[in-house]
């Protein structure tokens, strides 16, 4: 094998793909904005606005006790008291996610968002007993019905709510409180439900407390319980418990990175073999290289398609963790393993592409071989969660020196909350080096005779019978 | 014949079958340096699997083969020019780029490669099209950038798989004279055509192939030689009405009217010059004259001599088209 033509072929391989306006937006640029933005979606997020529609909510009170609490709670004024609260808290959290990194800039437009709040202006109408609830649902039709905009605004029923005699007080005490039932307007925004049906539920609870003798203030104190950061002690002292988002987010990130990174480059691969083959530029360069040369070449440039990418996805994600606050979940053991793992991955992948490409004459016939790499492609997904839940059970063990998706199911439970021991690691390492020689011989034999294979496309049968052929 | 040290491409009882398809078989070759050769034969006769093992593109299943006194082309790649049939280039690459890539494949320096591609690009009279990409020239353009790709890195072998097809007139003449120019260097040069004048053009030494067997090889002259004129056309004072009457004269076996004139077929045995005599004396003529053979007419009379049943006019007409024989062939 003549290594400087198989790197020229890697050369223009890679090159082609790229150093092309489209790689670069889609598979480089594309992320890094996208990381960029995360904290800034999660501000905008937050600026969610509060319900600012007025109008009126009917109140069937059959208990009779419970209007005054609504009405105070839905005032105007007292709402938009608590999505004050509410900003407040979250632009708490925003900085303490992100300590430096945007903390200002959330601080601002939550102090924005605050000033803005339009609050919704509930007009209660306490219905008497003499009135029937057919009427006030006649009237909520009538208006859905007619669509037309009310003289006033104040006059539009937003809901009815109709109270149980004994939603505060048991009638028997051997049953249990007696509840409401609420008729909206279709369409309502649901800030504007939520508020609505928040304000009633809270009032009703309210008032079973007062007739229960019990002290609000007391209830409100015994049930907040602050929430303090868990730590992990470690050999070397404590740190930042792993939260539950952690365990599982590491663990699929790296997964998919790997799957991303090994696909792109396969996709790519089977891409410009087809259109060498497609293009008859084949035989130009069968005249120049040998297939195994042309093949190995091809390879090594969409390797290095994988290897950017996989590099750019891991510098994102450290700056991102970084950001976060959450810097100390970067194992640089682990970023060695994900390139480590992505080779092997990557070859397995990227010979059946190459076979594939050379075996077909255009995309389309690609698509029925694909199936099955495909399908293949996609475990990876399906046992996530039952490798995650236990990544040391016998079946993720098994999974995990099974190549093709060894790799895959190998970086989930190295990257989770409970690894596999060294020697099962390196063992992974050693079976799919194996897989990646065989794989590779495949591909060589398939691919010498396919590309010089027009007409009928080959089924797998097909492809056997070359393998023997070569 | 030469020993092999001189032989730029020798094959020895060479067969390659596709499945249940033979393609190739029993090919002897002896291509000796410097000489220009011409493969002809129609579409499908092994011509490009015939290229190809030369090129080790594909592999004779038996048989003997030697490439620039090596084992197989695989050794020697850099030093043969290949301009296959099914010529591809790189649709989104700029032509200076796609020929420095394939020189570059080609075993040559980067170093200089510039001013090598750009000289060639002029000679092709493509000045300008450095910078283009591929897929903005025309088809015709576009061969001549692929003629280049075979030729830059200065190869001693130049094989090149119907180098014609597709070209004007004009572009025609212009690659004529590059190949020529090659050969005149010393370069030995290999070429397929299924039109055959192209190939009396050109070449010196003929290998006709057909049904993937070798019917024929040898040079031009020998063959013009050896495919004895059996006919003459004349033009009689009387008109081209008067086939009847030139049938029956003595040694014509057959008259038949062809464009301007009528083509006098003659008996086996029976010298042109002689039946020239004889036909002046009967009647006068405008024009009489010997027929001279074309490879066309050398490869029908070869094909319908070992084919049975075969129609000369109706083979003829397909070799014009430019059709397949093979269905003929196998009835």
């Amino acid at each position: 094998m003549n290594i400087s033509k198989v790197m020229r072929v890697a050369a223009r391989e890679f090159a082609s793909t790229a150093m092309t306006k489209g790689f670069i937006i889609g598979a480089l640029v594309l992320p890094a904005v996208m990381a960029a933005i995360i904290p800034v979606v999660m501000v905008l997020a937050m600026k969610a606005q509060p319900p600012a529609d007025t109008g009126t909510v009917y109140i069937l009170d059959h208990s009779q006790e419970v209007t005054p609490i609504i009405e105070d709670r839905l005032a105007p004024e007292s709402v938009k008291g608590r999505w004050i609260e509410r900003f407040e808290d979250a632009a708490d959290t925003v900085q303490s996610f992100m300590p430096g990194v945007g903390a200002d800039a959330a601080q601002n437009s939550m102090e924005q968002a605050t000033s803005n709040i339009k609050s919704p202006v509930f007009r209660i109408i306490p219905a008497g007993d003499d009135t029937n609830l057919d009427e006030l649902k006649e009237e909520l039709r009538k208006q859905v019905a007619s669509d037309t905009e009310l003289a006033d605004e104040n006059r539009k029923v937003l809901a009815i709510i109709e109270i149980d005699v004994d939603a505060t007080k048991k009638i028997n005490d051997d049953e249990g409180y007696g509840s409401y039932q609420a008729f909206f307007r279709p369409k309502l925004n649901e800030e504007t439900i939520g508020e609505i049906k928040g304000g009633v539920r809270w009032s009703i609870r309210q008032k079973r407390y007062d007739n229960a003798d019990l002290d609000r203030t007391m209830i409100a104190e015994i049930n907040s319980i602050d929430a303090r950061e868990s730590k992990e002690i470690t050999e070397e002292g404590e740190r930042k418990a792993a939260n539950g988002i952690a365990t599982f987010a590491i663990p699929f990130v790296a997964m998919i990175l790997l799957l991303m990174a090994s696909m792109t480059g396969g996709q790519y691969l089977l891409t410009t073999t087809v259109e060498e083959k497609s293009n008859r530029v084949v035989e130009v360069l069968l005249s120049a290289v040998s297939p195994l040369e042309l093949m190995t070449g091809k390879i090594i440039g969409q390797m290095g398609v994988g290897l950017s990418l996989l590099t750019v996805y891991n510098a994102v994600g450290i700056v991102a963790l970084i950001a976060f606050s959450l810097g100390d979940l970067i194992d640089p053991q682990m970023i060695l393993l994900i390139f480590v793992f992505f080779l092997l991955a990557y070859f397995m992948f990227a010979s059946l592409m190459a076979a594939i490409g050379a075996a077909v004459n255009d995309l389309r016939e690609a698509q029925s071989l694909m199936t099955p790499v495909m399908l293949m492609m996609i475990m990876p997904y399906i046992f996530f969660m039952p490798v995650i839940r236990a990544p040391n059970s016998l079946f993720s063990t098994v999974l995990s020196f099974i190549p093709p998706i060894s790799p895959f199911i190998m970086i989930m439970r190295v990257s989770s909350t409970d690894a596999p021991p060294t020697w099962q690691v390196l063992l992974a390492i050693f079976v799919n080096m194996i897989g990646v020689v065989v794989f590779l011989w495949f591909a060589a034999k398939v691919f010498r005779v396919g590309l010089l294979m027009f007409g009928k496309p080959p089924n797998l049968r097909t492809l056997f019978k070359w393998i023997r052929m070569a | 014949m030469s020993n092999t040290d001189t032989l730029a491409v020798s094959m020895n009882g060479v067969r390659k079958t596709f499945g249940s398809k033979v393609a190739v078989e029993g090919i002897d070759l002896a291509i000796p340096e410097g000489s220009i050769y011409g493969f002809i034969g129609p579409n499908g006769a092994g011509k490009t699997t015939t290229i190809r093992m030369i090129m080790s593109i594909l592999f004779p299943d038996h048989g003997e083969l030697s490439v620039l006194g090596k084992k197989s082309a695989i050794e020697s790649k850099d030093r043969i020019g290949y301009l296959p049939e099914e010529r591809g280039i790189y649709k989104k690459m700029k032509v200076g780029a796609f020929l420095k890539h394939i020189g570059r494949l080609k075993g040559l320096d980067s170093r200089g490669l510039d001013l090598v591609v750009k000289g060639w690009l002029e000679r092709v009279e493509l000045e300008g099209v450095y910078k283009k990409k591929c897929e903005e020239l025309s088809k015709g353009m576009q061969q001549k950038v692929q003629f280049i790709a075979s030729v830059l890195h200065d190869p001693d072998l130049i094989i090149l798989d119907e180098p014609f097809s597709g070209l004007d007139p004009v572009n025609m003449r212009l690659l004529r004279k590059l190949i020529d120019e090659e050969h005149t260097k010393g370069k030995t040069v290999i070429f397929s055509t299924h039109v055959m004048y192209q190939a009396e053009q050109l070449c010196d030494h003929i290998v006709m192939i057909h049904e993937g067997k070798k019917v024929l090889d040898d040079t031009l002259d020998d063959i013009r030689t050896r495919f004895d004129p059996r006919s003459l056309h004349i033009d009689p004072v009387g008109g081209l009405g008067m086939s009847d009457e030139i049938a029956k004269v003595a040694g014509v076996a057959r008259v038949s009217a062809v464009e301007n004139a009528l083509e006098v077929i003659l008996e086996k045995g029976i010298e042109p010059q002689d039946a020239m005599k004889t036909l002046l004396a009967a009647y006068p003529m405008n024009r009489i004259e010997i027929k001279k053979p074309t490879l066309e007419d050398v490869f029908i009379e070869i094909v319908t001599d070992g084919v049975r049943g075969l129609d000369a006019e109706q083979l003829r007409a397909n070799l014009l088209a430019g059709s397949k024989l093979e269905e003929e062939g196998e009835s």
